[in-house]
């Protein structure tokens, strides 16, 4: 049960610290591999239902959506900037509230609630600073996915599987969160041209 | 003194359309719209007329959707909106040629919109509310993104952004209740009927984090400060049918997943969610005064009005009991009043090409069916007799005092003076100073005024004579989240 969650955890905290916003499907893919796999390990030996919800899982956060994100960015400016700005105050940041994170799945009873809590936590916190510290449209694309499989983590925490029509739904929720998001972001003119009075001066 | 073309062009929106012009292949979308809008409406007025109160509530779809007192209320009154939004948008396609042709994505959007709101106001699970929430602003971001600003798409984004955070708060609220529940021991489910059962009477810190998360978030949603800057940039970018849309059909869903809050947490720490609804709704009236006295726009002065009602709602849910009545009323008033407001600037949006206040001088002369209707709104958000919002804010206002709380009776009744005669410096010269057009005044059709007339209309009866069987209704409402 621990290993998925430490996947999901390093899929999270690696590209905030060294990642590009072009490496993010990669990250994005681990992350929902990581997803599927404690989704289809989380209740004992693996059964239809969980099978079912993993693979839906796998097939749209590790496949899909990476992918056409990968193809969308390829075309975007911005693509080679850094997922969350460099510089040491972020960083301060970032472990500072991964740390609280954890502190906040303390409370809980068992070590393995804890560190899932902890998970759910830090990859939300992660997600808010980058939304924060990062006004390239594509982070904060990136970073919005980051807190959708955060929340589908989230599923773990019940004491029952959610049934495969709520599965459905979310995985819908976040596909449609990509396609409206990357519609609105990759229309978006780099900052360099955003300025009305320049665009005035394009033909 | 300049003179004012008619309709003038400077947007998306109003292109003049030609006789034979344009889409005629998309001709009877706008109809279809009204057709769908209008069976809607009728289904949900059929459902109000036939069923019983103390029938209710009533489980369908293995449990996941209610219809009780709450969903009944709302699914009526955004049907009722959405009606006339699409007739205004059926009147305002036959005039845009721009509107024509882009009619069918808007309405599909719209109509997808709809439905996704009619079930989340019936959802009886909390999580599939959050879930159907999110997928109202999936559908609005296009939306908002087909208005006339500098940057439609860039304000859409922020909308979504805004949206999405605000709904990651509201889940890790979920969390912490989980969370909880894990703690004591106790199985959580989020069906609204039995979340309660998992909720203790003595709250843990876990507990009231989720409470205070739940409502931050959602409360972030109808625009309550301090996260409410997403709402003035929104609705003054996105066209104005969609500003409609939003602060008058989408806003309610917000406030349902408020209620479904309130509902589940009655008589499990109401004074922790008091305390928080109370602040959020003191920062939002001084909040929205300020920016009512600084905004020279009038589309974002009706925002900021919004921001204001979103406050006066909190507070009257702060206190709860005797105020709670006019709570519900004030909702109800205020989804009329904002989509009159919402559906009348847009009217002057399309005949002066601008949403500054400053070019517009004598609208009353210019178009004296808008420029009356505005009036109307107008005072109706001020709060005037004999609209339904003047009786919902004496209810507020005399259910603080029954209270005993006199700070908020005073910060409410100062705030919302200030918001007044700000609204009224920026608002009556435009309405009634020297015209700065020559010639007749502008021609409507009926069909334009018709859905804001049915809005004073319905304004008029809810503050002059409510039916027993609408009054029963906004009683029962009232009651489930602590009214008496």
């Amino acid at each position: 049960m621990h290993t998925p969650l430490i996947l999901f955890l390093i899929a999270t905290v690696v590209p905030v610290f060294f990642g590009k916003i072009q490496s993010s499907p990669l990250w994005l893919c681990l992350q929902a591999l990581a997803l599927g796999w404690n989704t289809i390990t989380l209740h004992g030996e693996p059964s239809l239902h969980s099978l079912g919800a993993g693979l839906e899982i796998i097939a749209v956060r590790a496949w899909l959506v990476p992918l056409l994100l990968r193809r969308s960015l390829a075309r975007h400016t911005q693509a080679h900037l850094d997922l969350m700005p460099s510089n040491l105050f972020a960083w301060g940041v970032a472990i500072a509230l991964i740390i609280l994170a954890f502190k906040f799945g303390d409370g809980s009873r068992s070590d393995g609630r804890a560190l899932m809590l902890g998970v759910i936590a830090a990859t939300v916190m992660i997600a808010l600073l980058i939304l924060s510290t990062n006004d390239a449209p594509p982070a904060q694309l990136v970073a919005l996915l980051f807190m959708e499989n955060a929340l589908a983590l989230f599923e773990s925490l019940m004491p029952e599987p959610w049934p495969l029509p709520t599965h459905a739904v979310l995985s819908a929720l976040y596909f449609l969160t990509f396609a409206v998001g990357n519609w609105l972001v990759g229309s978006h003119a780099p900052p360099a041209l955003a300025d009305p009075e320049q665009m005035k001066e394009i033909p | 003194m300049s003179t004012v073309s008619t309709p003038q062009v400077s947007g998306l929106s109003d292109t003049p359309r030609r006789p034979g012009e344009a889409a005629a292949a998309w001709e009877w979308v706008a109809p279809a719209l009204v057709g769908i809008a209008l069976l809607a409406w009728l289904l949900s007025m059929g459902i109000f007329v036939l069923t019983p109160l103390a029938e209710l509530p009533r489980y369908f779809v293995h449990r996941y959707f209610v219809l009780d007192a709450t969903s009944l209320l709302f699914v009526v009154l955004i049907n009722t909106v959405f009606l006339g939004i699409s007739v205004y948008l059926f009147s305002r396609q036959r005039t845009s040629a721009v509107l024509a042709q882009d009619m069918l994505p808007r309405s599909v959007l719209s109509l997808v919109f709809m439905l996704v709101l009619n079930l989340g106001v019936m959802s009886n699970n909390l999580l599939m509310l959050w879930a159907f929430i999110e997928a109202s602003t999936l559908c609005a971001a296009p939306l908002v993104a087909r208005g006339d600003a500098s940057a439609p798409r860039r304000v859409a984004w922020r909308y979504m952004l805004y949206s999405s955070m605000s709904l990651a708060i509201t889940f890790l609220g979920f969390m912490c209740l989980t969370q909880s529940a894990y703690v004591r021991g106790v199985a959580i489910s989020f069906d609204l009927d039995l979340l309660g059962l998992a909720l203790s009477s003595t709250p843990d810190s876990w507990q009231r984090l989720g409470l205070a998360l739940m409502l931050f978030g959602l409360g972030s949603k109808i625009g309550l400060a301090p996260l409410y800057g997403w709402l003035p940039e929104t609705y003054e970018a996105a066209p104005t049918s969609t500003s409609a849309l939003l602060a008058a059909a989408q806003f309610n869903i917000s406030v349902v997943a408020i209620f479904r809050v309130l509902q589940v947490f009655h008589g499990h720490d109401a004074g922790f969610a008091s305390q928080e609804l109370l602040l959020m709704g003191y920062l939002s009236l001084i909040v929205a005064a300020i920016q009512v006295m600084a905004t020279r726009n009038y589309k974002r002065l009706i925002a900021y009005a919004c921001v204001s009602s979103s406050g006066v709602i909190a507070i009257g849910l702060s206190v709860g009991k005797a105020a709670a009545y006019g709570v519900v009323l004030y909702v109800v008033s205020n989804a009329f009043v904002k989509a009159l407001l919402f559906l009348t600037a847009g009217r002057l949006r399309a005949v002066y090409g601008t949403n500054e206040v400053a070019p517009l001088s004598g609208v009353i002369r210019v178009l004296p069916f808008s420029g009356f209707l505005f009036a109307i709104g107008i005072f109706a958000l001020l709060g005037f007799p004999p609209f339904a919002s003047f009786l919902a804010e004496m209810l507020i206002l005399s259910g603080i005092v029954q209270a005993g709380n006199l700070m908020a009776f005073t910060l409410m009744c100062s705030m919302l003076t200030i918001i007044f005669v700000a609204t009224g410096r920026s608002v009556f010269p435009m309405l009634w100073g020297p015209s700065n057009r020559n010639g007749p005044p502008v021609m409507e059709s009926i069909l334009t005024t018709l859905p804001k007339l049915g809005f004073v209309g319905i304004l008029v009866m809810l503050g002059a004579y409510t039916p027993g069987s609408v009054s029963q209704l906004l009683l029962s409402v009232a009651e489930s989240i602590g009214g008496r």
